[in-house]
């Protein structure tokens, strides 16, 4: 066994203490205070008053942006998570494969994910301008369009840029999570298959499919929580307008509680949306409990 | 001097070849198929009130058609006609016809030398190139053979550099030269573009068909040229294949090449963005890929406003932070990884659990927390809150490390009279030291790209994170993208570097930590 035995019952929760301390104070410290102001009556000045019940949800799904908003978030988590994991999961059989300059590519794959999504956000933004973006430069330097063009018509085209730049910093992650799934296959297996007459597509539905099935599960719910989660993006670019169209959750509820100064259904927004993560998340852990049997 | 060995020999061979026939392929279609379109706006009528059919389309339609046979001598001239529908607000509709006639021109590079405008001289040369390259390639001589790969790869680079130059050709120089603003040379190369679009017989007119024309390669030039070049990539890389596995070969590159351009070209934006002027950033007509005037100075200018302060700023919060998290973390993830208690399961919940709970959707909480620990905008608060956001990645990642370690080492030690602490510090943390750095990088990249929470927390500007601190070039109604770019690169260089240096490591630790146990 690989442990080490220690004599004193209590000593591996003197181990455990001081990152028990610090996530309590700082991470579920903050979790309770929200759940106490989501059920209580907030002053404009922020005073925190008696018990209200379910009044600040009501004021919360009743806000004008609320059906809009949700809407937009499931399109943002579905349409993000959705396709990175498709494209990450490409990207990641074509580094597998042997060629030259495979390092480098590698290497410049991370890029975007070491980057803040502030700043990816503002290129970006700076990139798809009209009167004076990068694209149009481009384009119009290289002689494919004549003529500028407006790459934001509307706020619908907006929004699809911003889950396309989601998308865009989103791939790195997956791509790693399935790139070391991918590495600790066998080799064996597919010699086998090639033997047998299996062709690419077979190999990829009988064996490498089901073996990158755990990395794959591990990305996609971190993925489900970091891009529901995901404020920068949509904050730099549009900012949620025209009148919170383009928002999702976590952009509004940031708008409602420091610009609006409506914590108290902004404080009821962030409950709602833990529900909804708590029910990812609930099948993250079983499923990473399973894994967990042998501890 | 090194000796190539036959193998090598034998495949610069092949590669010259390949690349000497794909470069001259590319010339030929440059030179003879008219992949470039010249439509001139030659007459322009607007008719308003009038409907498609009417008396009065009839009449119209007859005066721009005399009025067009004047400009049949430049080429073909095709009429078009764009009928422009409005609802009045009494129900009825309007509706106004647009006449254009425009003569559209296309022409091949040959015509394009013969005419004697500038760009053709590129062309020239890479005619020239292509030809010496297969020439080289095909002699006996061994030693040639890599000037041909060399003289290859040139001509197929200088490719898109002639079809940028022709392209500034006929947009930006021209259009200098009609506003006046060179006088010297006009008459060489008004002349040069006549003959090529209007068959010499421009003559007065010259400068007002100039005036009107529209310049583009057609898309299927491109369609043709980029898959083509990453094909020939792919090709030469797996010479010795079959066709099938060469194509896919070739189809891999094409996918791996656009896949970097793609990811690498936000960062050129910034590059370039960040050393031009400020009125090159906002001008709308600007059409240069490069700036016009190199404005080191930029740098200057933004160390002047406080970015290395705020980036001295990020450098204390994110060691801070990734201090407080590993001091905490190490411990924990030694429990877990070597001791067997109760409630261990329950740990890695709340572990897992913390996880969920983005700093963003916990700020109202965080922000009335830090006032009531008077850690308001400090830095001191924001380390504490990055390290506690990141224990659940620092655990999973040096459990990971630990577990993969057998413990026999440590167990010899405790034999030996050394301690538990003892054994920690001196077997394992040294054997762990990959995954320890590897954890240390990433919550210092995670702190240091953090942008939410420091926007709430740190309202005294001089105690403003970098990511924070660029937001200062953008205010409301004008952005300074230059200054914000050159800041944000000198923000982004050094962890992209760090993230580089953890690469391996992080593939390993992220599904081994977290899936595998």
């Amino acid at each position: 066994m690989n442990t080490i035995l220690v004599r004193k019952k209590w000593i591996p929760y003197l181990w455990l203490l001081p990152s028990i301390v610090l996530m309590s104070v700082f991470v579920v410290f903050p979790i309770l205070i929200v759940f106490r102001l989501a059920f209580s009556e907030i002053s404009r000045a922020g005073v925190v008053g008696g018990f209200t019940g379910l009044d600040n949800f009501v004021a919360a799904v009743q806000d004008k942006a609320f059906g809009t908003v949700m809407g937009n978030t499931a399109i943002w988590v579905v349409s993000v998570v959705g396709l990175s994991t498709v494209l990450g999961f490409i990207v990641a059989m074509a580094l597998n494969t042997e060629f030259f300059g495979r390092k480098i590519v590698r290497s410049i794959v991370i890029f975007p994910w070491a980057t803040s999504l502030v700043i990816q956000a503002s290129v970006w933004n700076y990139i798809i301008k009209y009167e004076y973006g990068n694209l149009n430069n481009v384009l119009l330097n290289l002689g494919i369009i004549k003529t500028a063009v407006n790459w934001r018509l509307t706020y619908q085209i907006e929004f699809a840029w911003e889950c396309g730049i989601g998308i865009f910093v989103t791939i790195p992650f997956v791509t790693f999570c399935v790139l070391s799934g991918l590495q600790s296959i066998d080799a064996a297996y597919y010699e086998a298959a090639t033997v047998d007459g299996a062709g690419f597509w077979k190999k990829l539905r009988h064996i490498t499919l089901p073996l990158v099935r755990p990395s794959l599960t591990v990305s996609t719910v971190l993925n489900i929580i970091y891009v529901f989660n995901s404020f920068p993006i949509v904050y730099t670019i549009t900012k949620g307008a025209p009148a919170n169209k383009t928002d999702t959750m976590v952009t509004l509820l940031y708008m409602r509680a420091f610009y609006d100064q409506q914590k108290g259904p902004a404080t009821a927004m962030s409950v709602i949306g833990f529900v909804i993560l708590c029910i990812a998340a609930g099948a993250y852990m079983m499923l990473s409990m399973r894994k967990e049997e042998d501890l | 001097m090194k000796m190539l060995s036959p193998d090598r020999l034998e495949k610069n061979k092949r590669t010259g070849r390949i690349l000497s026939l794909c470069a001259l392929a590319m010339t030929v279609i440059l030179l003879c198929l008219p992949v470039f379109e010249a439509a001139t706006a030659v007459y322009t009528k607007k008719s308003p009130n009038t409907f498609k059919g009417d008396e009065k389309y009839t009449a119209v339609k007859a005066e721009v058609e005399e009025a067009i046979k004047d400009y049949e001598e430049f080429g073909d001239v095709q009429l078009k006609e764009d009928v422009t529908l409005r609802d009045k607000s009494d129900g009825t509709q309007s509706s106004m016809i647009t006449f254009t006639a425009s003569t559209k021109g296309h022409f091949s590079g040959w015509q394009l030398i013969q005419s004697g405008v500038p760009a053709g001289k590129l062309l020239l040369l890479l005619l020239i190139l292509a030809c010496v390259s297969a020439a080289l390639a095909f002699t006996k001589g061994v030693r040639l053979h890599g000037i041909a790969v060399a003289a290859g790869i040139l001509a197929l680079l200088l490719v898109p550099v002639f079809s940028m130059t022709i392209t500034r050709f006929f947009t930006r120089t021209i259009g200098t030269v009609l506003s006046g603003a060179r006088e010297a040379d006009i008459t060489r190369e008004l002349q040069g573009a006549d003959g090529l679009l209007y068959g010499g017989k421009g003559g007065d007119k010259i400068r007002q068909l100039l005036g009107s024309m529209d310049f583009s390669c057609t898309a299927w030039l491109w369609a043709l040229l980029i898959p083509g070049f990453m094909l020939i990539c792919g090709a030469v890389v797996s010479l010795n294949a079959k066709l099938s596995e060469a194509l896919g070969r070739g189809a891999l590159y094409a996918f791996v090449i656009s896949l970097c351009v793609l990811i690498l070209y936000p960062y050129y934006v910034m590059f370039i963005t960040g050393l031009r002027s400020a009125a090159e950033t906002n001008d709308m007509y600007f059409l240069n890929m490069l700036p016009v005037q190199w404005m080191w100075s930029n740098y200057g200018d933004i160390v002047r406003r406080n970015v290395l302060k705020y980036l001295g700023n990020s450098l204390i919060l994110s060691a801070g932070a990734t201090l407080i998290s590993l001091l905490c973390g190490i411990p924990a993830a030694y429990a877990m990884a070597r001791m067997k208690f109760r409630g261990k399961k329950a740990f890695l919940g709340f572990v897992i659990m913390s996880q969920m709970f983005a700093p963003v959707v916990l700020l109202v909480g965080i922000s009335r927390l830090m006032i009531g620990l008077n850690l308001n905008d400090s830095v001191v608060g924001l380390m504490l809150i990055n390290a506690a956001f990141n224990q659940a990645f620092a655990i999973w990642l040096l459990r990971g490390t630990f577990v993969s370690i057998s413990s026999e080492m440590e167990q010899a030690a405790c034999i030996d009279g050394c301690s538990i602490v003892g054994s920690l510090i001196r077997v394992l943390l040294p054997m762990a030291a990959p995954g320890i750095v590897t954890t240390l990088i990433f919550v210092f990249i995670n702190s240091w790209n953090e942008y939410t929470i420091s926007t709430v927390l740190i309202s005294t500007p001089g105690k403003r994170p970098i990511t924070v601190g660029i937001t200062q070039f953008s205010s409301f109604n004008m952005i300074e993208w230059h200054y914000l770019f050159a800041s944000a690169l000198l923000a982004t260089i050094p962890v992209v570097i760090l993230f580089l240096f953890i690469e391996k490591h992080l593939v390993a630790g992220l599904t081994s930590g977290g899936v595998k146990g």
